[in-house]
């Protein structure tokens, strides 16, 4: 057997060794005795070196030295992968367990949406004012050019509590309690609790929140009113949304409009939620009714005036996609979680 | 209401298209759909001419027609009884998937290839008609699709209309509006009337004596007429806008109906008695039976129509079934009137029972229109019935109604409206919509309302006609908007968002229960305040305004818990109502919060082991608000209650603020069927708003080092904790500033009936640093006081 072969010879039992035996520092030392220590292997080779001819023993000496740098960075690799993986051992950290979370509670949705609507008309100057959820047919119709015995009436099926008194079918009798006690200028923004005698349904729910807006001024203009509800719907649904007017009617307000957006779920092409029209009706607005400031002794000459209101709870529908009111309602926390 | 394209281009020419048109109405003011035909998204259906008909073999009620669709010639198996060759037909070929549902295909019948199917009307969603197969226009070519066969039928537009406009209610209503907008001119239906003697005032008498209720009656009378079926066009006409053909008389009055938005009634006149009509109100409790075969009982306010001796209608709102038009009909009376709007309304409110008359009546209807309307329904019963008119009206208007004249000012348009509009283009709209101008020049323009528009009274009314035609997509936006400044600024809102968004941070889910309950629930309230109770509640569940929020929050917590939410913490802000005879609504209202627990407080955590939750949690909470709101040191008085053990009246500084209590596990069970713990505690928010203070004053950080000494001491078992702080406190001197409890202990080394306590006292002064001896000295007052005070021992 030439040299040649015993070295080739050793570095496959040494392959061998390394892939066959456990890992540890006790087998890696019975590694290093047996091919580096005194009586090991390699010095074995190196002994033959002096029964060479002269002129081979330059390059077998080389081979030699080859052999032995091999086999002890195989052995200091090894040795070096010991050592790590017992700091590993020692430093293991899981971080995959979970976390220790403060606790962690959800607002209703139609609060969430409130807070959004109220907060960009706060930004346009508009405070907020409160009023009962029991009223006067009075403030509640009355005031509003509501009259007795007028069709306007059935738009709104309501709870009566007396003969005169009512649970507040909308926010708006918060504009008459406002004005009756304020001077213009009044800018303000009425949420709250209203209730409607209709049948409980995916569609429908007996009660419902609403916010009104009110501002009255001098020159007070239609325009105005166009271009606050337009900037509203801007930040509020998209700045890419966009707007329609179109003439409605409601007792309090004349001339009168509903406001539509185009649909944020499909974009204006049409789908079931906008019942393929492309526009979403969001809500009702107008000039205050000079009937309106008469009732409550504010001179329709000198001052106009603009009011809106929109119904939080069907916008919140829209807005997250739920297809049933009454989950609004129900106090569900797996519904109430996801808000 | 439903408006048919062909019908309304009789009166002015549409736009092109059928979404230009609703979206043209729509911006009106007139929000319009086009309804969709159920044919519109058809394949494979079109005109084909039957060339041969033959008998099928195996069947006799089937044939085998030969069908040219244009392109070739197909065998088609056929059941109807009126196929016959060179008629052209609908055919729907192999593929075609008809509105009912039913696929298309090549298929045998009785050992005869059928390659298609020949429709009837049904089966292609056009009406119910099922006699035959449908029989097209002997001109049609073939090989049309079906929508392009029925591109000239027209399409019919629903539109809703607000309670102001019962004028557009009607087909010329609707033209009216187009064509001011359009700029376009009105057709209106010429009448041609052929009268013979004698006159219709020999033949009948009118007297009204309720001119309030009635301001006028009209009536003609056609005799010798034929009932029969109407023509095709009236028919055809009638179907699109939803009303199902009757005969000739009645069609004709529901035509003029649609047409001119005028309601008409027609009886027979041979049951008229006496040749009379009297007007008159209803008496009390009167009986009638409607032509709905409903019998129906009347009250005083309730117009009458009634011939010589007895009720023949109930006046705006419908007629009676003793004399309405049968099929052996030859002489009727036409009635076409005016009613009060407001007469109408409560009549129908009190009748419930709402007509096609009525809506028209209750929203206002045209005073000056009854003649028009009469006229024309006459001459076209005369055209398709036939018969002798009688010459001239009966027409009762004694104090004849006047439409308002009222001053529209340009300036007050454009200051209005924020626009800029020129006076020549405002009243050229004006005298379009049909209003009388008496006077105008730069300023203002005089005018008088159409009597068909009750809504146009005022000025403003006036501006809102000159925005519908303006357009409001034409007004112009603003740039900037003005806000008035003001110093003074309610906080309250802010603070009742603050708190909700507070109670939700620490860990609560924010519910809204319904306001409306029933009485059981709120017999489960603590403190039995009287319920404001609804007149007309929807259901017994909800005839109530709740008087407190704990029993909602409950009832949310049972359907939780059912639907295996076991892990329960919930809050709700909302007012609740109580009676209160001194008010102006004779209810008191208090805004709320009521937050509940139950099941585990914290979940099933690697690091922390599952806490069930209790009142605790709920005092915690309050706690953890009070130091946030700057609300006094809450205190708890105990109290008792049939469904809550043990049960804590919340006091602030003196006030009653509101409860905190754990509900008895015996109701839970059988009330609820809980079988968990739950703990609620409800706040009166108004209290709290008041007492919040947001503002803080700096104390100076100490400079001398505090002492800390721990204090364990065993104790009766019925010791209070603060009992014993506050002796602590008492005895602890000026320079004892902190004292904690922090460790509650009973069992092992502790005697039975005995609990240990352990605090921790934290002693400081601003002046210098406290020696041990001092600290040791105080520490031995407040152990003998203990001792002497509460019979406590050194642990």
């Amino acid at each position: 057997m030439t040299l040649d072969q015993e070295i080739d010879g050793v570095r496959q039992q040494l392959q061998q060794d390394l892939s066959q035996i456990n890992p540890t520092q006790a087998t890696l030392e019975t590694l290093r005795i047996r091919y580096l220590g005194k009586k090991g292997i390699v010095p074995a080779l190196f002994r033959y070196l002096p029964k060479l001819a002269v002129e081979e023993r330059p390059d077998a000496g080389q081979m030699l030295n080859q052999l032995k740098n091999e086999t002890e960075k195989a052995l200091d690799d090894l040795h070096q992968y010991l050592i790590h993986q017992q700091e590993n051992r020692a430093t293991f950290f899981d971080y995959t367990l979970p976390g220790k979370r403060p606790p962690v509670g959800h607002l209703h949705p139609v609060t969430r949406t409130m807070n959004a609507i109220i907060d960009i008309f706060r930004r346009m100057g508009f405070s907020i004012a409160f009023g009962p959820e029991i009223e006067t047919d009075y403030n509640n119709f009355q005031a509003l050019n509501f009259p007795d015995n007028h069709p306007a009436r059935d738009m709104q099926d309501t709870f009566f509590i007396d003969r005169d008194i009512l649970l507040r079918t909308h926010t708006s009798p918060i504009q008459v309690r406002t004005m009756l006690q304020n001077k213009p200028p009044i800018r303000i923004l009425a949420p709250g609790r209203v209730y409607r005698n209709e049948a409980i349904n995916p569609r429908s729910y007996c009660m419902f929140h609403q916010i009104e807006g009110l501002y009255v001024d001098e020159q007070v203009t239609f325009a105005e009113l166009k271009t606050t509800l337009d900037i509203f719907a801007k930040q509020f649904f998209g700045a890419g949304v966009k707007t329609r007017l179109r003439p409605s009617f409601f007792p309090f307000t004349e001339p009168s409009a509903e406001m539509d957006i185009s649909c944020f779920i499909c974009g204006g092409s049409g789908c079931r939620v906008c019942k393929q029209t492309g526009w979403l009706e969001i809500l009702g607005c107008g000039m205050v009714d000079p009937n309106v400031f008469r009732s409550v002794g504010i001179d329709p000459e000198k001052y106009t005036g603009y009011a809106f209101g929109m119904g939080p709870d069907r916008i919140s529908l829209l807005k997250y996609g739920i297809d049933d009111i009454r989950l609004l309602f129900e106090g569900d926390i797996r519904f109430l979680n996801q808000f | 209401m439903n408006i048919y394209s062909k019908w309304l281009a009789k009166y002015v020419t549409l736009p092109e298209g059928a979404e230009t048109l609703a979206h043209l109405l729509t911006s009106l003011g007139l929000e319009s759909n086009v309804i969709p035909n159920a044919y519109d998204t058809l394949t494979g259906v079109v005109t084909a001419e039957i060339v041969t008909v033959g008998k099928h073999p195996g069947s006799d009620r089937l044939s085998i027609c030969e069908v040219n669709d244009g392109h070739q010639s197909v065998t088609v198996v056929c059941g109807a009884p009126n196929a016959a060759p060179g008629q052209k037909v609908m055919l729907a070929k192999p593929g075609a998937i008809l509105p009912n549902g039913m696929k298309i295909t090549s298929s045998r019948v009785r050992g005869i290839l059928s390659e298609g199917m020949l429709c009837a009307e049904d089966e292609l969603g056009i009406s119910d008609d099922h006699s035959g197969i449908m029989i097209l226009d002997p001109a049609t070519p073939c090989g049309m699709t079906i929508q392009h066969y029925f591109e000239s039928r027209g399409f019919t537009l629903s539109v809703d209309l607000t309670p102001n406009r019962p004028d557009a209610a009607s087909h010329i209503g609707i033209a009216r509006d187009l064509a001011c907008a359009l700029d376009r001119d009105m057709h209106l239906p010429r009448i041609e009337l052929t009268e013979n003697e004698p006159s219709t005032a020999s033949a009948i008498t009118v007297s009204i004596d309720n001119p309030v209720g009635c301001p006028r009656y009209a009536a003609r009378i056609v005799k010798g007429l034929a009932i029969g079926p109407s023509p095709d066009w009236l028919a055809e006409a009638l179907q699109h806008v939803g009303i199902r053909s009757i005969n000739n008389v009645v069609d004709a009055a529901n035509y003029v109906l649609m047409e001119t938005g005028h309601p008409l009634h027609t009886f027979d006149y041979r049951e008229i008695r006496r040749k009379q009509i009297i007007v008159r109100n209803a008496r009390s409790a009167e009986m009638v039976t409607t032509l709905d075969g409903i019998q129906r009982q009347l009250n005083e306010e309730i117009l009458l129509i009634c011939d010589g001796e007895r009720p023949v209608a109930i006046g705006g709102i419908m007629g009676l079934a003793n004399s309405e038009i049968t099929e052996q009909t030859t002489d009727i009376l036409i009635e076409s009137a005016y009613f009060d709007p407001g007469t109408i309304r409560k009549g129908s409110k009190y009748l419930g029972l709402q007509s096609e008359a009525s809506y028209r009546f209750e929203r206002g209807a045209d005073p000056q229109g009854v003649i028009f309307a009469l006229n024309r329904v006459t001459a076209l019963i005369q055209e398709l019935a036939g018969g002798q008119v009688l010459t001239g009206i009966v027409d009762n208007y004694i104090r004849p109604l006047s439409s308002p004249r009222v001053v529209v000012r340009f300036q007050r348009i454009n200051q209005l409206l924020g626009v800029d509009v020129a006076p020549e283009w405002v009243v050229s709209k004006l005298r379009r919509i049909g209003c009388e101008i008496i006077a105008a020049d730069q300023q203002s323009v005089t005018l008088i309302s159409p009597s068909w528009r009750p809504d146009l009274e005022r000025e403003v009314d006036y501006i809102e006609e000159v925005l519908r035609f303006y357009g409001m997509s034409n007004i112009p936006a603003c740039t900037e908007i003005r806000i008035p400044l003001t110093a003074e600024h309610d906080n309250r809102h802010d603070h009742l968002e603050s708190i909700r968004q507070s109670v939700a941070d620490f860990g609560y889910v924010e519910v809204y229960n319904n306001s409306l309950v029933s009485e059981k629930l709120i017999g489960y309230g603590l403190e039995n305040h009287p319920p404001v109770r609804l007149k007309n509640p929807l259901s017994l569940d909800m005839a109530y305004l709740r008087t407190e929020l704990a029993p909602g929050l409950t009832f949310t917590a049972q359907r939780n818990i059912f639907r295996r939410n076991r892990d329960l913490q919930l809050f709700e802000i909302g007012f609740i109502q109580t009676l209160d005879p001194d008010s102006e609504t004779h209810a008191r209202e208090t805004l709320k919060l009521a937050v509940l627990v139950s099941g585990l407080y914290s979940a099933r955590h690697w690091d922390v082991s599952p806490r069930p939750s209790d009142l605790f949690n709920l005092k915690g909470l309050l706690e953890a608000l009070a130091e946030r709101y700057g609300w006094p040191q809450p205190e708890y008085k105990p109290s008792n209650h049939r469904l809550y053990q043990p049960v804590l009246e919340i006091m602030m500084v003196n006030q009653p603020i509101g409860w905190l209590m754990q509900a008895k596990p015996e109701y839970l069970r059988t009330t609820w069927d809980i079988e968990q713990p739950l703990a609620i505690m409800e706040l009166n928010l108004d209290v709290l708003l008041s007492l919040l203070r947001m503002d803080r004053h700096y104390s100076a950080l100490p400079v001398y080092p505090s002492v800390q000494r721990d204090l364990s001491i065993v104790l009766d078992e019925r010791q209070l904790v603060d009992d014993v702080v506050k002796i602590i406190q008492q005895y602890g001197g000026s320079s004892l500033k902190e004292v904690r409890f922090y460790d509650l202990y009973q069992g092992k080394n502790i005697d039975k009936g005995q609990k240990s306590f352990t605090f921790s006292l934290v002693f400081q002064t601003a002046e210098r640093t406290l020696t041990d001896e001092e600290v040791d000295h105080t520490m031995q007052t407040i152990i003998g006081a203990l001792e002497r005070d509460c019979q406590a021992r050194l642990r």
